[in-house]
């Protein structure tokens, strides 16, 4: 029986890598390599786990990079933020 | 399922307009790397706000002067989006090579190695981290 390759989110846990939240976007690399190498050996539920862990961890990265953005942005336009930091360029 | 697409898209196109006007270089509102304010380290992602108004300015060299990286990154993307657009339209079976099984490991080594370079003090590998 064949059975189609899951999903192994390498481009979303790259786009995650690269924008932000890199200990999140690195696991979902590793879980990524991991959907093709049991997909290459012939343990599909395997490959299908590693797909979902990929998924989750991609998710958070998006999740996080999301909030964190949010955040900074509320930080400095609602509590006056750059005052607190002094205006300072770092 | 649709909304969400819609809700993506409509994200991406808000934030080109803020990368394309705003140089992150010059205002302090929008958000530093985590890593970078609270270590002082570059991690393979500094730079790509930078990068990504340099992009949209369509000013190539800036996006390699601020992260390598991402250059690879859009590449990989196009690729992806290319291949299974391809099979998607035309009813082909191209083989994508983000599924092979070798692929992840190579972009993994690649981008430790990279981070481990970009913050190297001391030229050439100065010019991999962010300006």
């Amino acid at each position: 029986m064949e059975q189609n390759q899951p999903k192994n989110y390498l481009v979303e846990s790259i786009l995650v890598t690269i924008f932000c939240c890199q200990p999140f976007g690195i696991a979902g690399i590793v879980f990524a390599s991991q959907v093709n190498s049991k997909y290459a050996s012939g343990d599909y539920e395997g490959a299908k786990k590693a797909s979902e862990n990929a998924k989750k961890w991609m998710k958070w990265g998006i999740i996080t990079g999301l909030l964190i953005f949010i955040l900074s942005m509320v930080f400095v336009f609602a509590l006056g933020g750059l005052a607190i930091l002094g205006g300072g360029n770092f | 399922m649709k909304l969400k697409y819609i809700g993506m898209l409509l994200l991406a196109i808000v934030l080109a307009f803020l990368y394309f006007f705003i140089n992150p270089s010059e205002v302090s509102f929008l958000p530093k790397c985590p890593l970078y304010i609270t270590t002082g380290i570059y991690c393979p992602g500094c730079g790509s706000q930078r990068a990504t108004h340099q992009l949209l300015n369509f000013n190539i060299l800036g996006v390699f002067q601020q992260n390598a990286l991402f250059v690879l990154g859009l590449v990989i993307i196009g690729y992806h989006f290319l291949i299974s657009g391809i099979n998607y339209f035309f009813k082909k079976k191209l083989y994508n090579y983000i599924y092979h099984p070798k692929t992840p490991i190579v972009l993994l080594i690649l981008i430790i190695v990279f981070w481990i370079l970009r913050n190297i003090p001391y030229y050439p590998f100065s010019l991999l981290a962010p300006k």
